[in-house]
């Protein structure tokens, strides 16, 4: 007789990262991406990288939640209940981004200084704060999955989107935009620092939590996900981004080149952090005799 | 009011009429299984196989419920917890939030027919019009509602008469299965419940099953956490 081992052991959640999960991942990633972004232009009055973070939101993350959802057509069920989930609030959060960033730029395009700026600056920031964040609180309420079930994912997150968004503001400076180049390079620095940390404190928390977050953890330290934590999140998304940011800070000019490396490292390292904490996602074992 | 099912782990032979009585009664695409048979190997050199009879718990605080962002899957007033095809959008967070992963995501590759490439058999005809499934939906067991709510109309007792009581129940041989009135305490399940000391899957969850299991070891404490 055939033995079927479903939920016998540590059962890794799938429809959130394989096949059209993968849509849900880049969706993820996009949000914090843009929405930290939009944080740091709106520090740098950068008028470019506000325009690329709502690009990024409206086409890329909107773009994938569609694709990924079973019944795109249906997603404007999702909007009018959002006492329901974070699912629900999230979307209204990006769609209401998306409205105000739009607004905004209008007026900083044409009627600078105006009220009405600041007014949808503001709106807009609070927005892509919480477009930032609201994917770390989808995950960290699920009670099942107990790798995900901490109060240090949406700050991962957000700290996450946001030093993406240095980096992207290094590229905009670089192409010549409204950015301070040195202040984006000291964020970065900081950043890549505190996010090394919490990375290191939600997988130890993880590990010492209980039995399955702790094989979330093995998984994506030794297990199948390891290449892609070791290389994508270690490697390229903090030792490199570090160094490189570390080397502007004691060489006085530092190759464009190189910065954009630096950056392109970041990014590919966020996109690793969002794939590893979703992939490695596991449930408790339905019968816990089979230990 | 609340249906529930109490699972005899000693009885199950392990036959799979029950999920070949729930295919036939919902149509289910050959990729889909409302219920499931779990079996698992145990004791080394002799190996002993136990098996396991599961499906939707139809949790009494079900966390598919909490987080479906359409209101799609609902609670009816018995307890049974159902998805209504219509209104759900396929974000499979209730896949996601099952603790206990009883929870399908009918995609197109699971609905590819009985015979791939050939055309429909009669009995998929049949289904495609009395028990249509929506593919990019979420679905799960949902008690045979429709043959409770059609049994009780006629004044029959679920549980008791077959014609109201769920398939599975109905066709397994070796009564592994029990349906009936939870908040009863005269029914039969729960004097089952009672009596042999029936047990939910991870009570840590505070989910509060409405299916219980007896004479096995199958729910206890996760004892290494």
């Amino acid at each position: 007789m055939e033995v079927h081992e479903w939920m016998i052991r540590y059962t890794r959640q799938t429809e959130w990262i394989d096949r059209r999960g993968i849509f849900l991942w880049i969706a993820f990633y996009a949000g914090g991406l843009g929405g930290g972004l939009y944080l740091v232009s709106l520090y740098f009055n950068s008028l470019w990288g506000m325009f690329i973070s709502w690009l990024i939101i409206a086409v890329i993350k909107g773009g994938a939640h569609l694709i990924f959802l079973g019944k795109p057509t249906r997603f404007w069920r999702i909007i009018f209940r959002p006492q329901t989930s974070w699912l629900a609030r999230g979307l209204i959060f990006v769609l209401l981004f998306v409205v105000f960033t739009a607004i905004q730029l209008v007026f900083s395009y044409w009627l600078p200084g105006t009220a009405g700026e600041i007014v949808f600056k503001v709106l807009a920031g609070i927005m892509a704060l919480a477009v930032t964040v609201y994917t770390g609180f989808i995950l960290n309420t699920v009670k099942a999955v107990p790798f995900w079930n901490s109060a240090l994912l949406p700050v991962l997150f957000v700290l996450c989107g946001i030093l993406g968004g240095f980096g992207l503001s290094v590229v905009i400076a670089l192409n010549g935009g409204h950015v301070d180049i040195m202040a984006a390079e000291t964020g970065s620095r900081w950043l890549l620092i505190i996010n090394a940390l919490i990375i290191a404190i939600y997988l130890w928390a993880a590990a010492n939590r209980e039995p399955t977050g702790k094989q979330s953890v093995i998984e994506q330290m030794r297990g199948s996900v390891a290449p892609i934590f070791w290389i994508g999140i270690v490697v390229l998304g903090i030792i490199i981004p570090l160094a490189i940011a570390f080397s502007s800070y004691f060489v006085v000019k530092v190759e464009s080149a190189l910065l954009v490396t630096g950056v392109a490292c970041e990014v590919a390292g966020g996109l690793a952090l969002r794939y590893c904490v979703l992939k490695a996602g596991a449930y408790k074992p339905l019968v816990a005799t089979a230990h | 009011m609340r249906w529930g099912m109490v699972v005899d782990l000693t009885s199950c032979a392990r036959c799979y009429a029950c999920i070949a009585a729930c295919r036939i009664e919902h149509f289910l695409p050959m990729g889909m299984s409302w219920p499931r048979l779990m079996a698992l190997e145990t004791g080394g050199d002799r190996p002993v196989v136990s098996t396991y009879s599961v499906r939707c718990n139809q949790c009494q605080e079900a966390l598919c419920i909490e987080v479906c962002p359409t209101g799609a899957t609902q609670q009816r007033a018995d307890g049974i917890v159902w998805v209504d095809q219509d209104m759900c959008v396929g974000c499979r967070y209730c896949i996601i939030a099952c603790p206990y992963q009883n929870r399908t995501f009918l995609s197109r590759d699971k609905d590819k027919g009985f015979f791939p490439g050939e055309s429909l058999t009669d009995f998929e005809k049949a289904g495609k019009i009395l028990y249509a499934h929506q593919v990019g939906t979420t679905e799960k067991c949902n008690f045979c509602a429709e043959r409770i709510d059609a049994g009780l109309a006629r004044g029959l007792r679920p549980g008791t008469d077959r014609e109201a009581t769920p398939a599975c129940v109905n066709t397994c041989p070796a009564r592994a299965l029990t349906f009936g009135d939870l908040d009863d305490p005269n029914s039969e399940v729960a004097g089952l419940i009672r009596e042999r000391e029936g047990f939910q899957l991870h009570p840590e969850y505070d989910t509060d099953p409405s299916i219980y299991f007896i004479d096995g070891k199958i729910g206890y404490a996760d004892t290494s956490d």
